[in-house]
């Protein structure tokens, strides 16, 4: 590096002509390859390992259980990390959906988008698609996801302190970033709801905005 | 012919844009808006009004070859006027219609307005004249496919300027190809 720069210097004052110098060598590019020059469908079928990610969920819980105060401080920082997860996940999805069709769509019904929560995205996150979709009896606006074995849980024992802890507090982020892109704005909790068989059964509850309750039934039933 | 690309973020904040003169030939169309008035009247706001009444009006601007004075100036205040206005219809619109493509969603004399909108809430805003309906929408797709890798960065946010000069050069190259 310091030969060339003296090169060049001398370049400079004679003219260059005279002396046959090296001219200095292209840089480098510093990346070969950069993600604009890859295709978005070859990670498609690839997974990641359950312990590499275990690893990495304790350490981000661990992160975030330092810099907060309480379990729902704890819970609300989950969130916001899904939502970050679950805006990119969504976008990436959707490509692999719609990118080949002709006509690329959007749901804008709020049934049909929760089913596609439902089924795809969590095929695309968890590798399978959720148990159960159920509407609340008690509140025209509330829907749960039921999922009675969240992958991302399987590895964590909540201690007796924390019970009311539910991790998957990552995955309401993810379903509240989705909703959000889809503009059906919504509040996403998780709630952990065991039963005799799936001691790690989880709720995802999700409280819509009354704005979206309105349009739902502004655009009526076809 | 030009076109002007708006990436916009689901709340609206301008991520992006680009401005490309299309070397392609293309219909003469009128130019209403300024050729109605007198002339006198058009001298003091030549350049709002040859922007506002369409393209052609401000590549004829530069005469003798000077760099074209679209993208800089009074004639770039007018475009993103008339891109941000279209918003309004645009969000009215995707309430409504399902697809992701919506071509030709508002029209400002010479210029139309086409949109396309990602299931992120990502607005992509093209103003062109002239009409490319295909060219459009396989452009759309393109930047499509380059948003999302951009998306991918941990580092990028939905809000966060785009500002990499690789994905500037390949939406470059893609308005080149359709365009």
């Amino acid at each position: 590096m310091a030969s060339s720069s003296r090169f060049s210097v001398l370049s400079d004052s004679a003219n260059s002509t005279r002396y046959s110098l090296p001219t200095t060598p292209q840089q480098r590019p510093f990346l070969k390859s950069n993600i604009y020059d890859r295709n978005l469908n070859k990670t498609r079928t690839s997974e990641v390992s359950a312990s590499a990610f275990a690893f990495l969920f304790s350490e981000m819980i661990q992160y975030t259980q330092k810099r907060v105060n309480g379990i729902a401080d704890l819970e609300r920082r989950l969130n916001i990390l899904g939502y970050r997860v679950g805006t990119r996940t969504f976008e990436l999805m959707s490509w692999r959906a719609e990118a080949t069709s002709k006509a690329p769509k959007r749901e804008i019904r709020f049934l049909p988008a929760l089913m596609i929560i439902h089924t795809q995205l969590w095929r695309a996150v968890f590798g399978k698609p959720a148990d159960a979709l159920e509407k609340s009896v008690e509140n025209d606006d509330e829907y749960m996801i039921i999922d009675n074995d969240p992958p991302i849980t399987r590895g964590i024992s909540v201690p007796r302190d924390l019970s009311s802890l539910s991790c998957s507090a990552l995955t309401a982020g993810i379903v509240e970033a989705v909703l959000d892109g889809l503009g059906f704005p919504a509040r996403v909790t998780a709630h952990l709801t065991p039963t005799s068989n799936f001691p790690n059964r989880t709720t995802i509850l999700i409280k819509l905005e009354k704005s979206v309750i309105d349009r739902e039934s502004a655009l009526g039933n076809n | 012919m030009s076109h002007h690309l708006f990436l916009l973020s689901p709340n609206d904040t301008p991520l992006y844009s680009l401005t490309h003169q299309s070397s392609k030939p293309t219909t003469a169309p009128s130019y209403p808006l300024s050729s109605n008035l007198p002339s006198w009247s058009t001298t003091t706001f030549a350049g709002t009004l040859s922007a506002l009444s369409g393209a052609a009006g401000l590549n004829q601007a530069p005469a003798g070859g000077g760099a074209p004075r679209i993208g800089s100036g009074q004639g770039r205040n007018v475009v993103q006027m008339i891109a941000y206005a279209s918003l309004d219809v645009i969000e009215e619109l995707m309430r409504t219609n399902p697809a992701m493509y919506l071509k030709g969603v508002d029209k400002f004399n010479e210029w139309t307005v086409s949109a396309f909108i990602t299931l992120g809430n990502m607005k992509f805003v093209l103003l062109h004249d002239g009409k490319n309906d295909d060219g459009v929408k396989a452009f759309f797709t393109d930047v499509w496919d380059l948003y999302v890798k951009t998306m991918l960065n941990p580092f990028h946010s939905a809000h966060t300027a785009i500002k990499s000069a690789v994905f500037d050069g390949r939406v470059r190259a893609s308005a080149r190809r359709h365009l």
